[in-house]
């Protein structure tokens, strides 16, 4: 069942990419979670979409972005997004939560006006919403090594302060912690895992592998350390079920890892939920 | 019933386009009060799970060939609603997870239903980005009585929303069931969505409830002014969207959202325009 992985390459630097955004993904959910960004995740996400559709129709016209790899197009407008939400949030001093539907909604219109401009209504666009296990070459593959390196490198480094920031701001910005660089290197952080991993799990399925690892995590974690841990290894289990599932079963891989999450997600609700009754009881 | 079947397909989908473009922004404005206009891009998104499950169940049994999918999608939109509810209180201290949660399991079941279905993709389009030419004559009927029931719904019950938006525990103390109303609510949003689905998309029916009533809002004195001001940009929304795109032969949820899109940035951009205070004495909102 296994060796088919290795015996085709595409099929394999899938299988390598997997395992890499098993564990970048919902490493930076944990954070995204702790900080309340859990909706940014969806709203980045779906403007990457607007990225790669504009990508797709600069490449009808221009030679180098046919070639180009839309993901990095998608990077850009997530980066670009993330600024107009802060942007956003300050016109709407009274309503910031109407800043990320706003950004979501309008990525997404955007995007089908260019994916139709550039006829691009076909069985690619689905690979990209949906997710494919078909779409890595060696030259994506290390790039995503690369790219997961430095995310991890970056994370190792600034660990205290963005635990800091996310538990404590008001301490953390009090003791010298510059509060708006670190939340912008997050963000580009989040960006960046985005557009990775929606090249195996879609666009509309990214958010879903930051978020529901570490939901689940959440339940069974007793420290911060531990979250990290049970969110990667959740995430892990379900991108490696995902990606056999989609190769033997024929189904979208971001659908079938999502599934497994909601799976994931759902049998520990019910494992512990009768702690919660026994804590209430006590 | 006659009136319906004399139109064009393309006067259909203009009719299901201002009944929508009425509607969604009337939602939108209770939403924005109530500061919970994410959870119109929630629902949207189970909405898509409750249509491939209908799509999928139209294709395997003969019992469910008569099943309309945006009957299906309803009734996932409700079902949506109600976990909403169950997991902001199992996570009592991230509540703003529910609708991530919901969102994605939602969108990830779908997935998995379109590759098993074996449905042609340019279906899957018409319903993830809308389409005016697909809206049939049934659609067109199912569009007027939702639209019509969460019209009443509004038009009764007016004032128990209204108070339940701006002061929840007010309005309980004044003896309103916070509870009835707010099923009442989430029972409406799940009927809006539902219906602007087949003409907007379902990826892009959060953005005709936000956008009208996000600009509404930047000039807006009172509720009433949201309101009315939300309609007449979501109306300009939908038929700006529906002649351009008929022109420009672009997909006409996104032309929809285009066009809500540039009425945002005019309206933010005269409002910068405008010196200030021209529009109300004190700083509205």
């Amino acid at each position: 069942m296994i060796e088919v992985f290795f015996q085709y390459d595409f099929l394999r630097y899938s299988l390598f990419t997997g395992v890499l955004i098993g564990i970048l993904a919902p490493l930076t959910g944990v954070f995204i979670v702790v900080r309340r960004l859990s909706l940014l995740a969806d709203a980045l996400s779906h403007i990457t979409l607007t990225g790669i559709a504009f990508s797709l129709l600069l490449g009808r016209y221009i030679n180098f972005f046919a070639v180009l790899n839309p993901v990095y197009m998608g990077m850009i407008f997530a980066a670009t997004g993330s600024l107009l939400i802060e942007r956003l949030r300050h016109t709407y001093r009274f309503y910031r939560e109407l800043a990320i539907p706003i950004i979501l909604s309008s990525g997404i219109g955007i995007g089908v006006v260019f994916i139709s401009l550039a006829d691009g209504f076909t069985t690619d666009l689905f690979s990209y919403l949906f997710g494919s296990i078909a779409a890595i070459s060696s030259t994506d593959f290390t790039v995503v090594l690369v790219l997961t390196t430095v995310v991890v490198a970056i994370f190792g480094l600034f660990y205290k302060e963005l635990f800091f920031l996310s538990f404590d701001e008001e301490q953390a910005v009090i003791s010298g912690i510059p509060r708006r660089s670190l939340h912008f290197l997050f963000i580009l952080i989040t960006a960046v895992v985005i557009g990775i991993s929606m090249q195996i799990v879609g666009i509309l399925l990214v958010s879903a592998l930051m978020t529901l690892p570490v939901a689940a995590a959440m339940r069974l974690a007793a420290s911060f350390k531990q979250m990290f841990f049970y969110s990667v290894v959740i995430g892990e289990v379900s991108v490696l079920a995902g990606i056999f599932a989609a190769f033997h079963l024929d189904v979208a891989p971001g659908g079938m890892i999502v599934v497994v999450n909601v799976l994931i997600l759902l049998i520990v609700l019910a494992a512990t939920s009768e702690k919660i009754l026994n804590r209430k009881g006590g | 019933m006659e009136i319906f079947q004399q139109l064009t397909f393309l006067e259909r989908g203009i009719a299901a386009g201002l009944l929508i473009g009425f509607i969604s922004p009337l939602i939108g404005a209770f939403l924005l009060v109530r500061r919970m206009t994410i959870i119109s891009e929630g629902l949207s998104h189970v909405t898509l799970t409750g249509i491939t499950a209908g799509v999928l169940m139209m294709q395997t049994s003969a019992f469910f060939a008569f099943i309309n999918p945006l009957y299906t999608g309803l009734l996932a939109a409700l079902a949506g609603s109600l976990l909403i509810e169950k997991l902001r209180q199992v996570y009592k201290h991230f509540q703003e997870l529910a609708i991530p949660i919901i969102l994605s399991a939602g969108v990830g079941l779908s997935a998995v239903m379109i590759s098993i279905a074996e449905t042609g993709y340019t279906e899957w389009y018409a319903y993830l980005f809308g389409s005016i030419l697909t809206v049939t004559l049934n659609d067109l009927l199912f569009i007027f009585l939702t639209g019509v029931l969460s019209m009443l719904i509004i038009g009764f019950f007016y004032k128990e929303l209204l108070s339940i938006s701006f002061d929840q525990e007010f309005a309980s103390t004044s003896g309103i069931s916070v509870r009835k109303i707010n099923f009442l609510f989430t029972l409406l949003v799940a009927l809006v969505i539902s219906m602007s689905m087949k003409v907007v998309g379902i990826l892009l029916v959060g953005a005709l409830i936000t956008l009208p009533v996000a600009a509404a809002i930047l000039f807006a004195k009172s509720f009433r002014h949201v309101l009315f001001l939300g309609i007449i940009f979501g109306e300009a929304a939908v038929l700006g969207g529906i002649v351009s795109s008929y022109y420009l032969n672009v997909a006409t949820g996104g032309m929809i959202v285009v066009t809500g899109i540039i009425i945002l940035i005019g309206a933010a951009a005269v409002k910068k325009l405008l010196p200030e205070g021209f529009l109300s004495k004190e700083e509205t909102v």
